[in-house]
């Protein structure tokens, strides 16, 4: 009667896809909820085209991609965040100008080597059914370090992102926070690639934090909520990837879009048709 | 306290020949004043005169090109959390998933260090803070769902959770109904009891003369510091405000500030 559960994951690809599939919903849906709070979902986009050409450069020196993806995530989110802060180009400026750069720089990276084609669609839009152990490993060990900060560093980041004036106040660090929420969203991105690639990676940040955002009223709550959102998206989207054949990656963020549009319709006090029903009467 | 007199205590705040300037445009030029141990002051000047970059000097926000804060004595950065500030309310974003009293408990952080855990003394704190401004009931509740009077009363409540011996609060009367304006102003007075040291910002030059012992008028530029009858005169009003000032036939003065959304304020004539 359940076999149509069980008979996917007889495949050991299967089940280490379902695994990183789930463990990257999780940790994308907890850190995008700073993204969403913080309306970094452009800055989260543009993090993860950038390490495009990081990518490229790993493969043509022969390193290691994750070790090249990291790099040049890390390099991008202090690029934008000096741009910045000067003051001299607005911060959706620069994001704009580095994010396409290095898209170019990516792409004109791998036009050089023939036989990448076939990965840069990996890259572009990942493939979760090819995650080996060691990958299931680095994700599990980064997204460790990733969660573990942002429970010890909770208060500091609750305040950076509510009130940076009190922050400031406090004599908190408050750009080097900020810096530091860049880098665990680099991190988080660099972890999620081999599941939902470059180009899904940002909806993975975005899409449960949003819908979260809709039912609940505190942050640990929307965290929680996210990620469960984020896991119910890995494990529905592999299925629905299975059975209808489709790309892993895009079966994973549709659900998650699905999820996210059913909330917004029917999420008490915030949603759109409790709204409507609720809405002030007009007087005769 | 074990001094002989109030009047030999050092004073809380000392600015001297303070400068701050946004690019070449100089926001505060040369402001030097002092205010003692528990004094009340109101700080009044026409838009754009530099009230908030005053209060965000004081609290560190801004770095002055020239001049010095003493606190107690000592440079700014040495006392982290005897100075609270509450600052105008559209500088916060409303929309964040937080309770009032997750926003209140934030006034504890800077006591807390780093690893901290709030204590049974934190939660007392944030108790109290909540309902001296009556907001105790509203503890659970999205900030979100709060209309501005309470949501400017929670930021008090989190600035008493600080406990400060400073504290500094920018327009705290624009944009709240009455009510909050009268729990704002008896909860002055209460602190004004415990000696904590208050600097208000405000538009309202009779709410200012009427309830404030000491004004400090700014136009960038100190125009005057003293008694409302000192310093809110025809001659310094005109100064500070430019071409905004009209003098009635029957001895009042009009101060017109346009930029603002309030109605325009009459205060009655003042000695000269």
């Amino acid at each position: 009667m359940f076999s149509w559960i069980a008979t996917p994951l007889t495949y050991g690809f299967m089940q280490r896809g379902m695994l990183a599939a789930v463990l990257v919903g999780v940790l994308c849906a907890i850190v995008g909820c700073y993204v969403v709070l913080r309306s970094m979902a452009f800055l989260g986009d543009a993090l993860a085209h950038a390490v495009l050409p990081g990518v490229a450069i790993a493969y043509l020196i022969g390193g290691n991609l994750t070790v090249g993806a990291l790099v040049a995530a890390v390099v991008v989110a202090v690029v934008i965040s000096v741009f910045s802060r000067q003051g001299t180009v607005k911060e959706d400026t620069a994001i704009g100008i580095v994010f396409a750069a290095a898209l170019a720089l990516g792409v004109a990276l791998i036009s050089s080597v023939r036989a990448y084609a076939v990965d840069l669609t990996h890259i572009l839009f990942g493939n979760v059914l090819g995650v080996g152990p060691a990958d299931l490993w680095l994700i599990v060990g980064i997204g460790a370090i990733v969660l573990a900060t942002m429970l010890v560093l909770y208060r500091q980041l609750l305040v950076i992102a509510f009130d940076p004036v009190l922050a400031a106040t406090q004599r908190l660090p408050v750009e080097r926070l900020r810096m530091l929420l860049l880098i665990l969203i680099a991190l988080t991105i660099v972890v999620s690639l081999q599941t939902v690639g470059v180009g899904l990676v940002a909806a993975m940040l975005v899409t449960p934090g949003a819908a979260a955002y809709l039912l609940t009223r505190r942050l640990p709550a929307m965290m929680a909520v996210a990620a469960l959102i984020g896991a119910v998206s890995g494990i529905a989207g592999l299925y629905l990837s299975y059975y209808a054949n489709i790309a892993s990656g895009s079966a994973v963020v549709l659900v998650a879009t699905v999820l996210f549009t059913i909330v917004f319709l029917v999420a008490p006090r915030r949603g759109l048709i409790w709204r409507h029903l609720n809405r002030p009467t007009r007087t005769v | 306290m074990h001094t002989d007199t109030q009047h030999q205590l050092p004073a809380h705040l000392e600015v001297d020949h303070l400068v701050v300037a946004y690019e070449r445009r100089r926001a505060l030029d040369d402001i030097s004043f002092r205010v003692a141990y528990g004094d009340r002051v109101v700080l009044v000047g026409p838009n754009g005169a530099g009230k908030s970059t005053l209060f965000k000097a004081l609290v560190g926000l801004v770095k002055p090109q020239s001049g010095t804060i003493r606190i107690h004595g000592m440079p700014l950065g040495v006392h982290t959390d005897c100075v609270a500030y509450v600052p105008q309310r559209e500088d916060v974003d409303w929309r964040f998933p937080v309770t009032v009293a997750d926003v209140v408990m934030m006034g504890r952080f800077g006591r807390l260090g780093w690893f901290g855990r709030p204590g049974r003394a934190d939660r007392a704190a944030v108790e109290h803070g909540m309902e001296l401004m009556g907001v105790a009931h509203l503890a659970r509740q999205s900030i979100g769902d709060l209309s501005g009077g309470q949501q400017q009363r929670v930021f008090l409540a989190r600035a008493l959770a600080q406990e400060p011996h400073i504290l500094l609060l920018d327009e705290p009367f624009t944009g709240v109904d009455l009510a909050t304006q009268e729990t704002t102003l008896s909860l002055l007075d209460a602190l004004h009891d415990q000696k904590v040291t208050i600097i208000l910002s405000t538009h309202d030059l009779g709410l200012a003369a009427a309830r404030f012992e000491r004004v400090l008028l700014i136009n960038r530029r100190l125009i005057g510091d003293g008694t409302p009858a000192e310093v809110l005169t025809h001659e310094h009003l005109s100064d500070a405000f430019g071409g905004q000032v009209l003098t009635l036939p029957d001895g009042a003065v009009l101060v017109d500030q346009c930029a603002c959304h309030e109605q325009d304020e009459i205060l009655p004539k003042v000695e000269r």
